[in-house]
């Protein structure tokens, strides 16, 4: 623990409180690695497609910002305001604020929840998921169609329809919990609980994991998976579900 | 119907032109008028970025261009920057040379942008002397018509277009000019009077190889091969 | 003996059909290269070959034990080294 700790930047929709919540409890449970958490807000207050191209537009500054501190990695933390802008555009995100920062001479290596989301289900070796987003439907869509373009099949999926972004961070557990309990989950390789940053979900992903029965992912624990494997750290976080475990040598009895 | 379990090599020379090509401004505000409203360029492309590596650069702006072809040309704007050496002295935004350097060796380095056809290279020409940056010179090459003007950072622009394809005995040709050169380059007061000489030399050692390429109605290219 | 090549492209064609038409000189193909040789100097006169600027000053691809003597806007001349 005597090493340097590594800096995390996340760019974060103004109204967004729970990726700052959950991303330094999930990565403080990381054996061997101290993480410090500075953050950069883009206004956003309700998730319809004008706020997210409004906000999209403040990417630049975010990654100045955090580009100043001197982050080591650097995630874009709205997952939506990547997948409702195109298939496939979380990659062209990265490589726009890789672009910006290599540019300046930064060697900060930069994720986005949208792509730590592919790479977590990637990672399961995933090919038929379900999903829960809080989103309205027609952005719910938009997401499903994102991930089904990248080669997963969403076998069902869920929509709580909240618009409002401070409202989607106070979404109890319970209403995830009971509509992830209605989806159809047969043949379901990986449960996707919370596909949004925003919806606290950090709680659920061991408990529906155990429930359900098979891997259960969150855009948060995706983010932090992604994190320590940019990283070069061991994934080996228990209690978050099987995908934070991937490097642990001895699976406890 | 193709085999599908042909194997077709990938060629040697697969590069595909100029991704971009960037240069230092202190005129962010010309260089938008040259390119943008005066060429009709459009702004394809812009990064706002500090310097956070060890060579702390100030706060700068790096834009692009479209120059067809999806080719760019981009530019850096670096904010607070004052323009380096001594701007009475030729040359451009990137450097100043001696106040002696003639005028041919200081537009040697230039940008060189392609059109099709005359119609294409007439309307450039009429944008430019419809604006603060009119052509400088026209000129009908060999093979080649351009015109030629200095945008606002003092870099040299030419617009071009080809009278008519290269020929295959073009290629040659070079391919034997390069050779010569490099015979000659290392050699003691490379000459053009030595050039040709080497020159001589080798169109005849490369003649015979040349004609069976053209009875076998086979590309020049082994024959470019020494 | 005094030698040029000139390549044969629709540039060079003036030069080439000046130097066929003078009695001293032999035209004939190397390559794709006109070889122009003759016992004296050569002699091409500018006007004659309708050669622009450009074209004119870059005619000439090759020397064998020959020298360019004179090439300006009035004419080349080469003769043995
Ligand atoms: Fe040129």
């Amino acid at each position: 623990m005597s090493k340097t700790p590594v800096r995390v930047g996340l760019i974060v929709p103004s109204s967004n409180v729970t990726v700052e919540t959950e991303m330094p409890r999930i990565l403080a449970r990381a054996p061997g690695t101290e993480f410090t958490f500075h953050s950069s807000r883009m206004r956003m207050k309700a998730v319809s497609p004008e706020q997210i191209r409004a906000m999209n537009a403040q990417r630049e500054r975010c990654v100045m910002e955090l580009g100043d501190a001197g982050v080591d990695v650097m995630l874009y933390a709205c997952l939506v305001a990547i997948m409702s802008t195109g298939l496939g555009a979380h990659r062209d995100a990265e490589m726009g604020v890789a672009e910006q920062l290599s540019l300046g001479g930064s060697e900060a290596k930069v994720l986005s929840s949208a792509g730590a989301l592919i790479s977590g289900l990637q990672a399961l070796g995933a090919r038929r998921i379900a999903l829960v987003t809080p989103y309205m439907r027609p952005l719910a869509q938009q997401v499903v169609d994102y991930i089904e373009a990248e080669g997963f099949e969403v076998a069902d999926w869920r929509a709580l329809e909240v618009a409002d972004n401070a409202e989607v961070g106070r979404i109890p557990g319970e209403r995830v919990m009971a509509a992830a309990r209605s989806l159809d989950l047969a043949g379901v390789d990986v449960l996707v609980i919370s596909a949004c940053v925003q919806m606290p979900s950090l709680d659920l992903v061991q408990t529906a994991e155990d429930e359900f029965g098979i891997p259960v992912i969150s855009a948060a624990t995706a983010g932090a998976y992604s994190i320590l494997r940019t990283i070069g750290a061991s994934v080996d976080i228990p209690g978050a579900g099987s995908l934070l475990l991937a490097d642990a040598s001895v699976v406890a009895s | 119907m193709t085999d599908e379990l042909e194997i077709v090599p990938k060629a040697d020379h697969r590069v595909m032109g100029v991704d971009h090509a960037a240069f230092p401004t202190f005129d962010p505000a010309g260089t938008v008028r040259f390119y943008r409203d005066v060429l009709r360029f459009p702004v394809v492309h812009s990064i706002c970025a500090a310097g956070w590596g060890p060579d702390k650069h100030p706060d700068f702006i790096h834009f692009f261009f479209d120059i067809g072809n999806d080719d760019r040309i981009a530019f850096f704007y670096y904010f607070g920057l004052k323009p380096y050496g001594d701007q009475t002295a030729p040359g451009d935004s990137w450097a100043r040379l001696d106040h002696d350097t003639p005028q041919f060796f200081t537009n040697s380095r230039h940008l060189a942008i392609h059109v099709v056809d005359e119609e294409d290279l007439l309307e450039y020409r009429k944008r430019l002397d419809d604006s603060e940056w009119p052509v400088e010179m026209q000129v009908m090459h060999e093979t080649i018509e351009s015109i030629y003007t200095h945008d606002p950072n003092g870099y040299m622009i030419e617009i071009t277009r080809a009278l008519r394809p290269v020929t295959p005995q073009e290629d040659l040709d070079a391919a034997i000019t390069i050779d010569a050169l490099i015979d000659i380059a290392e050699g003691e007061d490379p000459s053009m009077d030595k050039l040709l000489e080497r020159k001589a030399q080798l169109i005849v050692e490369r003649a015979e190889a040349w004609e069976r390429a053209q009875q076998h109605e086979l590309a020049p290219e082994p024959v470019l091969v020494p | 003996m005094t030698r040029l090549y000139v390549l044969e492209v629709p540039e060079n064609e003036g030069f080439v059909e000046v130097a066929a038409a003078d009695p001293v000189i032999t035209v004939d193909k190397v390559g794709p290269y006109f070889r122009l040789s003759a016992d004296d100097d050569i002699v091409i006169d500018r006007r004659a070959t309708g050669a622009r600027h450009a074209v004119w000053y870059s005619a000439v691809a090759g020397l064998e034990n020959s020298v360019i003597t004179q090439q300006d806007k009035n004419a080349l001349r080469v003769q043995r080294r």
